[in-house]
């Protein structure tokens, strides 16, 4: 038997909180010493929220698998610098996965194209409904988008999964940029209680 | 135009939403978060409702990408923790992943540029030794190559200082990954691959900068030595320029012939 099968089983245990954060912070820890099979469990746990929000923002399959695979690798290479102080192992994962996908869109020239493909903009609900996994997630935070007022969802919507500057977001929904980053800064807040992060 | 103190902060969300774009407006946020505990831990919550998003809206990957992900690890060294010299007091720590990321890319990128660079001149001078019997010519010539290597590390080394310098890479068509570190404040890059494939006698890959209105010929790649090749410098980069790289007949063209097999946006 291969001894790494039981190695694995060692990092399927039972989450501690919510999407086990815990256990992806215990696994990084792991991943930090070179331990390959925790990074698998921490690939099989976080590649489809990487890939799914660069896919969000990119578009472009292709180019989201080649921008997915960066960011698992700076994950694996950089493992010894997450601090759990500054916030929990998915966080730390998905916040490099949606700059390097925003790096993409604002370096590349790719950005004129996706701007004409996405010349109509699509209302957010529709947006978070594209989604292909059902899962609680996806409602809990259609649930806390849907509590915001229209500005406030749009605003951040086409943010993070638009992957629009606030400059280009004030454009798009014709409001002053003072207005739309108080806009985002109160969406936030109302999503964070929401969602009941800390 | 100076910003009030409250208008940086209401830029938190922005922020953590990655929609400041990079610059002097992102760089004034991140300095005045270093002083501001609160704006630190409002990022970092809402980075949480982001992370929240990207759940939400996860995918199933393309199959494949979980084998080459994980053979890519297996061939990858990882990057040692680093050591605080400094305690600071952790909540004013700006908490910037993606910038030491950056960084850290960045310092593979170095790491590697000086690796080859130096290996490169002491190969040089061991061979020039060999030969040399004690030739003055030799001595001399073997000095001259010391001296190129030194200035090129120079210059490779004051791209590397620029500010704002970036990691790309991308992938060839035919097999091999050209990794691209860019300056754009000095309009300059620094190129090195691994793994492109070997070229038949006669044949050579050039590089270019792709514009919508000129392309322009930015020299050979050296002959690979162990699959990688040394960093070439360009200059001259233009806004909306793609580097590309193309196989053509020695010693190289005036304009590509064909289409590039690798064409990455700087």
């Amino acid at each position: 038997m291969n001894p790494s099968d039981s190695d694995a089983s060692r990092f399927r245990s039972t989450s501690t909180d919510r999407r086990g954060e815990r256990d992806l912070d215990d696994l990084l820890v792991h991943v930090a010493r070179g331990d390959q099979v925790a990074f698998e469990a921490i690939y099989d746990r976080l590649a489809g929220p990487v890939y799914g929000v660069i896919r969000r923002v990119l578009r472009d399959p292709s180019q989201s698998e080649e921008v997915a695979q960066e960011v698992l690798l700076e994950v694996w290479r950089n493992a010894a610098r997450f601090d759990p102080a500054m916030g929990g192992a998915a966080t730390w994962v998905l916040t490099i996965a949606h700059r390097r996908a925003i790096d993409r869109v604002r370096a590349s020239t790719a950005a004129a194209e996706r701007e004409q493909r996405n010349a109509d903009i699509h209302t957010p609900r529709d947006e978070v409904a594209e989604a292909v996994e059902a899962s609680l997630d996806r409602e809990r935070v259609r649930r806390c988008l849907d509590a915001l007022t229209e500005i406030q969802r749009e605003s951040i919507t086409l943010a993070y999964y638009g992957g629009y500057s606030y400059r280009q977001v004030a454009d798009l929904l014709s409001v002053t940029l003072g207005a739309i980053k108080t806009r985002i800064r109160d969406g936030l807040i109302r999503m964070r209680d929401c969602l009941g992060v800390s | 135009m100076r910003l009030l103190r409250h208008d940086l902060h209401a830029l938190t969300g922005a922020y953590a939403l990655d929609a400041i774009d990079r610059g002097a407006e992102r760089e004034r946020f991140t300095r005045h978060m270093n002083g501001c505990p609160s704006c630190a831990s409002e990022v970092r919550g809402f980075r949480e409702v982001g992370t929240a998003m990207a759940f939400a809206a996860a995918l199933e990957p393309p199959p494949a990408m979980r084998a080459e992900v994980l053979a890519a690890v297996a061939r990858t060294r990882q990057l040692p923790p680093e050591i605080k010299t400094h305690a600071r007091p952790r909540r004013t720590r700006t908490w910037v992943p993606w910038l030491s990321g950056a960084i850290a890319t960045a310092g593979i990128v170095v790491a590697v540029l000086f690796g080859f660079a130096q290996a490169h001149t002491q190969t040089e001078l061991n061979q020039a030794r060999a030969q040399n019997q004690g030739l003055a010519a030799i001595e001399a010539r073997s000095l001259a190559e010391l001296d190129r290597a030194r200035n090129q590390n120079q210059l490779l080394a004051a791209i590397m200082a620029a500010p704002h310098v970036r990691v790309l890479s991308q992938r060839s068509t035919r097999g091999g990954v050209a990794v691209v570190l860019l300056a754009s404040v000095r309009h300059q890059l620094i190129v090195t691959t691994s793994g492109l494939p070997a070229l038949p006698a006669g044949k050579v890959y050039q590089l270019w900068l792709i514009g919508k209105t000129r392309i322009v010929s930015k020299g050979l790649l050296p002959p690979a030595r162990s699959g990688q090749t040394a960093p070439v410098v360009a200059s001259g980069l233009v806004a909306g320029d793609k580097l590309g790289l193309t196989v053509e007949p020695a010693p190289g063209t005036k304009q590509p012939t064909m289409t590039p097999i690798i064409a990455l946006p700087v």
